[in-house]
């Protein structure tokens, strides 16, 4: 079981928190014109790589609270953890 | 090639069992092939057998990063079924059936595929329902399918929890009677062992570092054992899909997850056939060795590591209790895990792409054991054809675009969500 | 014959409690504090089982984890287990012991019949195979390879015990409690650490019990008593004996067993069998020591073969004799601790070593009190079916590869010692890489990934002084990291043998025309020659090898034959053991009960259950309940012998006729304030929501981003900033996720919060022509009058006291409003509501009724919504704002979606105007076609249409825009029904919508 560190609550057992996959995607602005080929990858494509992951994890039972969470996907090391407007390097 | 069969069994027990051939070489990577096959699990090795049995391509080689049927053709939970509700996924099987019935003799290995079936429970009229939609579909297709009620399916389980003391009480289910189970680690070899003696190298400890494209057409590749010209490169790589598509600049609508599975102690048989709970992610068989084989939910974030957390497993064995409490009273032997590649509507993708000469057989999700014959197939035949044939033809790369989805399962684009 | 074998006066056991057992419908005597394996051996008990695949005859091997043979079936308290371990099943009074795997009895087995044709079971022979003819394979070899396989027997009895879950955190783990986990827990906890000290066995102490040794003066045994007590009495310390840790999991979650019960002859009622703990830990410490590993050599399976230092343990801590005439065979200094131990209770031993003649402080004393000693001499076999009497052993020859002279000497056990394999599973499990030490033979921890480092025999270290110095500095340091303080616990002084090299002899040869087998995995019979065949066939990876041989997979997973096993691959293939490799270890350590890992999650605790405030008046009233995810929902309201389907027809008719009532709680609600909530609803939902007025409900539907529908459902607008959305039951969670997903991370602009108030209301649906009559005497101050509350109108008002909401809103399609007061006031709303009603003739109604009354008017719910449909497909499109944008509409344009003959939802009437249509039918043309039959759509919903009386159905159908009219069957092959139906309007009753208008 993992252990995360909510930027909000602190350090809490993985079975408090949803999962939320790739951080990265961006949704297209609204009332802006949409190539097919962005709009597809924004619902289908999906960074998914072989070491560390910067991904969403949600505090569901806790604050409810989406965050972002930087984690190798080989060890499920985690290095950090920030809120939606810190940015992870 | 020598025959496997019990006269051979006798005869070479009288040499002390010195004189067997080898079941495959360990030949070193030539400087060109046909075809290059990258993975040597079940996908790659029955697919390089196809190429050279029914489209007669043997120059070809299979590289395989570790040893053949490493991945997760040797971490399944060995389950064989077509009962799909849609026509692509279930033809698609349902043809890989008829493969399956007859593989033990076509590969001269015994794989040991038993039509022992699955049963699909269900615990709600709208279950009920539900599969009575997938069953009747399947009934369409030419494909076996049961409803059974509650009283059918006490007769065939009865050791499943029938008491009033339960939460989610078992309404009835849908039963596959032609599916069944095999054992896993024999499909690689059967098919290793016959592609080698058809001419086609299959090359261990071998890793792909980089691919030759130029012209947007496919020129070769690069390994850990050197440099290999080829035109054709078939992808056979499910777990992997997305590190050597990110070698290729590609982007594919696939996540990557860990599935776990464990079994028990080996005891006398108790199950025959292979049940799946629906009140949670639980399902059981048998093997031959008298192992419970259990499985059901993904951990549930991405994942690379062939291990998983206890709580999935805990998880999971919660609603093998919930559906047969005898369970309780043994002891969970092993667990391990594998990595899936978790396509973005639960279907795979069998396809050409847009590099010419470079095809791609991947998204299995936890479902590619089964497959592994229809696969192989259909991806011969579309590599050397350079054209997917009508059995893979919904399982195209762009349907995510176009919205022709494949999701047997209605969940959509979460692909932790099982 | 009466414990022959036990020693006067050895031993840990209590012999002033006798306890009476089983084996084998014969009775025998024990002490508590014994196994079922020393009180067996006790009573020169050797024989306990057979073997797996060849059916010989096995008795004990080692004396805890290591057994690979001793695996009973157990009956005790009404219960039977199988495959239970009897070098680790604590003996209690009453229990009925069994061998498995053989028949008629261990004595006579048939199966044995196999181990004569063995040569025809080479590894992997049933790939080989049974492959002729086809259909025998599942017909008559599987079920009979089948019935031969397997171990003990399931009861498929319900297991009637308790089992818990404990979760702990810890500065430090130390898992065993050996010389380095007692010396590390110790110096730890010394320094202000918070500390778990698990131990596997009953007794603490590790090897302490058994070796010679003196700490402080005082003998191994006495000082790790005074280092527990101490332990126990310090306040930031657990001590744990009958726990084992057998997985490590990711960031230090480190996952134990207890066995709280299992060892008690009069458990408590509420005492649990077992017990899991979750333990977090910062820093753990792997004290787990060390397997003794055996040498191989011909019929080396032979009951009366025993691990030497098992042996030892059975004379120190059982007092019992596993043999009067014991050959030890050696490679190394530690049997002749056991062969010291046999002498000093009075038995010869004679003690064969491979090695040279040599002098060390342990051969010295055993050549000093007369032992004889045999040097370059290994067993080639023992002699013996059902026990050893004789072995028949030779001089090895200088290159040992062969032998100089053979004899057969007398004994009746033969204790054996291979050297040690450290215990490096936990290790290995957390991520560490190991390494081969070339000094041991032997893999052992190297770079740390996680926070764990090993200390003792399991890190390959085998002086006492070593490792008591190890334990005490790494205790102090890791916790000098965490607590900050600075109180270090100097190393005492410590005594111990000192002990010479060990020599790599690791497999007897045979000799020239000797055919014996050479076991290398007892369990699963996987002998010498059976790697031999994998490694020719070309199965050389040693994973292959394993599979093929099934080496190591059987339920001790190797702990004895692993590394033998792959020094064997290492010597065939002309490797050594490092470029080999090893398999992986995977926990659990030793197999868990399936029990203890899901604790008390079972039965009607599976999975939480979710009432209502209303459900005991339900309950009262004859309510059916049906599952609704967590939920209890009432399903239908029994009068008499009614069936469901009449029931439901009842309640449905009522409603249409009178006025019903319904527990609508289950649905889900969430809280919307702030002043972006207008623009938040009109992204999250497809139709225009900027100029809802205060006062007003509105139908919505979401989608997800690709396009498919994803909930729907109304909200209301409670004032200028606050919206109360409600979803269906199913999707309530999901909503909520979903709508923090887009305010925290698509839109953080957007000035608005939600939360989940489904708890907090309760709510009723009254419906029905009557139903405004009701709401009238319910609310005798408000003017509820069709001008005054239109159709998705929404009031507040007093309900004898109690605040209540009034929506009025429609699922039945009659005239209906929906009331809401706070939970706990909901039983109180209901009940006034009934007795109001009573003049009307109100009468509640289930979902049965409420799916009849909303499938006869066309509105979708969960069958149509299924995760696979857009607007268009469930006739929803009309909800598509075309002026603005919202999630998911970029997705409609898909190719798909907008086919000519794109899927839409019909209704379907019989021809006949009787038959029901069973759900998930499919239409088709023609019922008679050749398979595959094409299917045009599928059954989504039935119902009984209490409005027309007949049957009638909602489909989802190709190309559904232009099929009203048509004539098609609606098959169910699985039901072998093929009805003849009409394609209609999905709006079979009240196309117009005035009643809910009325």
């Amino acid at each position: 079981m993992l252990n995360i560190n909510c930027p909000y609550c602190g350090d809490r057992s993985q079975k408090e928190f949803a999962y939320g996959g790739d951080a990265t995607v961006k949704r297209p602005e609204l009332n802006k014109e949409v190539s097919d080929e962005k709009w597809n990858e924004f619902i289908y494509l999906r960074k998914s790589p072989r070491g560390k992951h910067i991904e969403l994890w949600h505090h569901i039972a806790g604050c409810r609270q989406w965050f972002k969470v930087q984690r190798d996907t080989v060890t499920h090391e985690i290095f950090k953890t920030a809120k939606m407007n810190e940015e992870i390097k | 090639m020598q025959k496997y069969s019990i006269f051979s069994l006798i005869k070479n027990a009288f040499s002390n069992h010195e004189k067997w051939d080898l079941a495959w070489k360990d030949p070193s990577p030539k400087k060109e092939y046909d075809v290059v096959i990258i993975g040597g699990g079940g996908h790659g090795l029955a697919t390089a057998y196809y190429l050279a049995k029914e489209h007669k391509i043997t120059n070809v080689a299979i590289i395989e990063k570790g040893w053949i049927g490493g991945g997760n053709i040797g971490r399944n939970t060995t389950i064989i079924r077509s009962n799909f509700m849609y026509d692509d996924n279930a033809r698609f099987n349902e043809f890989g059936m008829n493969l399956w019935r007859n593989m033990s003799q076509e590969l001269n290995f015994n794989v040991m595929f038993s039509p022992r079936g699955i049963i699909n429970l269900a615990h709600s009229d709208a279950q009920m329902n539900a599969y009575a939609r997938r069953g009747n579909s399947m009934r369409l297709n030419g494909i076996d399918a049961v409803l059974l009620n509650r009283e059918e399916i006490k007769k065939i389980i009865p050791m499943a929890d029938f008491s009033e003391d339960v939460r989610y009480p078992i309404f009835g289910g849908l039963a596959q009677p032609s599916a069944g189970t095999a054992r896993h680690d024999a499909v690689a070899w059967g098919y290793a062992r016959q592609a080698d003696s058809m001419g086609v190298d299959i090359i261990q400890n071998c890793e792909v570092t980089g691919f030759d494209v130029s012209g947007g057409k496919i020129q070769g590749v690069r390994t850990s054992r050197g440099d290999i010209k080829t035109k054709k490169i078939g992808l056979c790589v499910a777990g992997s899909t997305n590190v050597l598509a990110e070698k290729l600049n590609i982007t594919l609508p696939i996540e990557t997850h860990l599935l776990q599975a464990c079994v028990s102690e080996p005891v006398k048989p108790v199950l025959d056939g292979v049940v799946t709970f629906g009140a949670g992610h639980f399902y059981i068989s048998q093997s031959d060795k008298g192992e419970m084989v259990m499985g059901g939910d993904l951990d549930g974030y991405n994942s690379y590591a062939q291990k998983g957390n206890l709580p999935t497993i805990q998880h999971v064995l919660t609603g093998g209790i919930a559906l047969f409490p005898f369970l309780s009273r043994l002891k969970m032997l092993r667990t391990w895990g594998g990595i899936m590649d978790m396509s973005m509507d639960g279907s795979p993708i069998i396809d050409k792409t847009h590099i010419d000469g470079l095809y791609l057989n991947c998204g299995w999700c936890y479902g590619g054991f089964k497959s592994v014959p229809s696969s192989g197939w259909t991806f011969a035949h579309t590599i050397a054809q350079d054209r997917v044939h009508e059995l893979n033809e919904g399982f195209s790369l762009n349907r995510f675009a176009k919205g022709y989805l494949l999701d047997e399962k209605g969940l959509g684009t979460k692909t932790w969500i099982s | 014959m009466s414990q022959s074998y036990r020693l006067k006066n050895e031993g840990l056991i209590n012999r002033n409690k006798e306890i009476i057992f089983k084996f084998n419908g014969k009775k025998y005597k024990g002490y508590e504090g014994d196994t079922l394996a020393s009180a067996l051996l006790a009573n020169g008990v050797h024989l306990v089982g057979r073997s797996f695949k060849y059916h010989r005859p096995r008795g004990f091997f080692g004396a805890g984890v290591d057994e690979p043979n001793a695996k009973l079936q157990i009956q005790l308290n009404g219960h039977s287990e199988p495959n239970v371990n009897a070098t680790e099943f604590e003996l209690v009074e009453g229990v009925e012991a069994s061998s498995q795997n053989c028949w008629p009895s261990v004595e006579f087995d048939i199966g044995a019949v196999n181990n004569f044709l063995n040569r025809f079971f080479p590894a992997g022979f049933y790939y080989k195979t049974f492959m002729w003819p086809k259909s025998f394979w599942y017909k008559i070899y599987e079920p009979f390879i089948r019935k031969a396989a397997g171990l003990g027997i399931a009861s498929v009895e319900k297991d009637k015990e308790r089992y818990e879950h404990k979760y702990e955190y810890c500065d430090l783990l130390v898992t065993g409690s050996g010389p380095a986990g007692l010396s590390s827990a110790y110096s730890a906890a010394k320094n202000g650490a918070k500390v778990i000290l698990a131990e596997d066995k009953p007794r603490f102490g590790g090897s302490l019990l058994t070796d010679d040794v003196t700490i402080d003066n005082l003998s191994g045994k006495d000082w790790a008593d005074k280092i527990i007590t101490e332990l126990k009495e310090m306040p930031n310390v657990i001590v744990k004996n009958r726990s084992q840790v057998f997985g490590y999991y990711d960031h230090n979650m480190m996952v134990m067993f207890e066995r709280t019960g299992d060892h008690l002859n009069d458990k408590p009622k509420y005492t649990p069998r077992q017990r899991l703990w979750y333990v977090r830990a910062k820093e753990v410490l792997l004290s787990t020591g060390s397997i003794e590993r055996p040498i191989v050599f011909g019929n080396n399976d032979t009951p009366g073969v025993f691990l030497s230092a098992a042996a030892k343990e059975y004379i120190k801590v059982y007092g019992v004799l596993v043999g009067k005439k014991p050959l030890i065979f050696t490679n190394n200094d530690s049997a002749y601790e056991t062969a010291l131990e046999f002498k000093k209770q009075g038995i010869e031993p004679i003690i064969l070593d491979t090695r040279e003649e040599q002098s060390s402080e342990l051969i010295n004393s055993a050549k000093n009190q007369n032992i004889q000693i045999k040097f370059c001499h290994a067993v080639i076999a023992a002699n013996g079916y059902k026990k050893v009497r004789s072995a028949q052993i030779g001089k090895l020859n200088k290159e040992k590869t062969g032998f100089e002279n053979i004899q057969t000497i007398e004994c009746d056990c033969i204790c054996v010692s291979g050297f040690w394999t450290p215990t490096v599973h936990l290790a290995s499990q957390s991520g560490n890489k190991l390494k081969f030490n070339d000094d041991i033979d032997a893999f052992i921890p190297d770079k740390s990934k996680q926070n764990e480092k090993s200390v003792g025999a399991s890190n390959g270290t085998f002086t006492l002084k070593k490792t008591l110095e190890d334990g005490f500095k790494t205790g102090f340091e890791v916790s000098k990291n965490i607590t900050n303080n600075n109180i270090s616990t100097s190393t005492p002084n410590s005594n111990e043998t000192k002990k010479s090299v060990h020599d790599k002899f690791w497999c007897s040869p045979l000799p020239n025309g000797k055919n014996y087998k050479r076991f290398v995995d007892f369990q699963n019979d996987v002998a010498v020659s059976d790697i031999e065949v994998a490694l020719r066939e070309g199965y050389r990876s040693i994973e292959h090898v394993k599979r093929y041989t099934t080496l190591g997979m059987a339920t001790d997973q190797g702990r004895t034959s692993n590394l033998n096993g792959l020094q064997l691959v290492a010597n065939v293939e002309k490797k050594i053991v490092p470029q080999v490799g090893h398999t992986t270890f995977r926990p659990p350590f030793t197999p868990i009960t399936i029990g203890t890992i899901v604790g008390r999650e079972i039965d009607m605790e599976y999975m939480p259950t979710r009432k209502t405030p209303m459900h005991t008046w339900h309950e009262k009233n004859n309510a059916v309940f049906v599952d609704a995810g967590a939920w209890k929902r009432p399903r239908y309201y029994k009068q008499g012998n009614e069936s469901l389907f009449e029931a439901s027809k009842r309640e449905a008719k009522n409603v249409r006729d009178h006025v019903g009532i319904c527990d609508v709680t289950t649905l889900g609600k969430i809280d919307i304030k702030g002043p972006d909530s207008a623009e938040f609803l009109n992204r999250v939902y497809t139709n225009a929501w900027l100029k809802l007025p205060i006062g007003k409900a509105r139908y919505g539907v979401m989608l997800r981003e690709d396009g498919i529908v994803m909930d729907d459902g109304t909200t209301t607008r409670i004032s200028e900033n606050h919206y109360h959305m409600t979803t269906t039951t199913a999707q309530a969670a999901n909503v909520l996720s979903h709508l923090e997903y887009y305010l925290q991370i698509v839109w953080p602009e957007l000035n608005v919060n939600v939360i989940s108030t489904t708890e907090q209301w309760a709510g009723a649906a009254l419906a029905g022509p009557k139903s405004r009559d009701v709401l009238a005497k319910l609310f005798p101050n408000l003017d509820v009058t069709n001008e005054s509350l239109p159709f998705m109108g929404y009031m507040e008002g007093d309900l004898f006291g109690v605040k209540a909401r009034i929506f009025r809103i429609s699922f039945s399609g009659e005239l209906a409003y929906e009331i809401n007061v706070e939970s706990d006031y909901g039983l109180y709303m209901w009940e006034k509501m009934i007795e109001i009603g009573k003049e009307f003739n109100i009468q509640p109604y289930g979902t049965e009724a409420l799916s009849t009354l909303r499938i006869e008017m066309g509105h979708v719910a969960g069958p149509e919504l299924d995760g696979r449909t857009i607007p268009y497909d469930v006739s929803l499109e009309g909800l598509l704002s075309k002026k603005k944008d919202f999630i998911g509409k970029r997705s409609l344009q898909k190719e798909a979606f907008n086919k000519n003959d794109r899927q839409k939802i019909v209704g379907l009437v019989p021809t006949d105007k009787k038959s029901s249509i069973p759900e998930g039918s499919h239409l088709v043309l023609d019922k008679n076609a050749k398979l595959p039959n094409p299917k045009l759509g599928h059954v989504s919903s039935s119902c009984w249409s209490v409005e027309n009386n007949n049957p009638f159905s909602l489909a989802i159908v190709k190309d559904g825009k232009n099929m009203i009219g048509k004539k098609l069957f609606a098959v169910s092959p699985l039901k072998n029904t093929a009805i003849e139906v009409e394609i209609i309007s999905s709006h079979y009753v009240d196309h117009e919508g005035k009643r809910v208008r009325s």
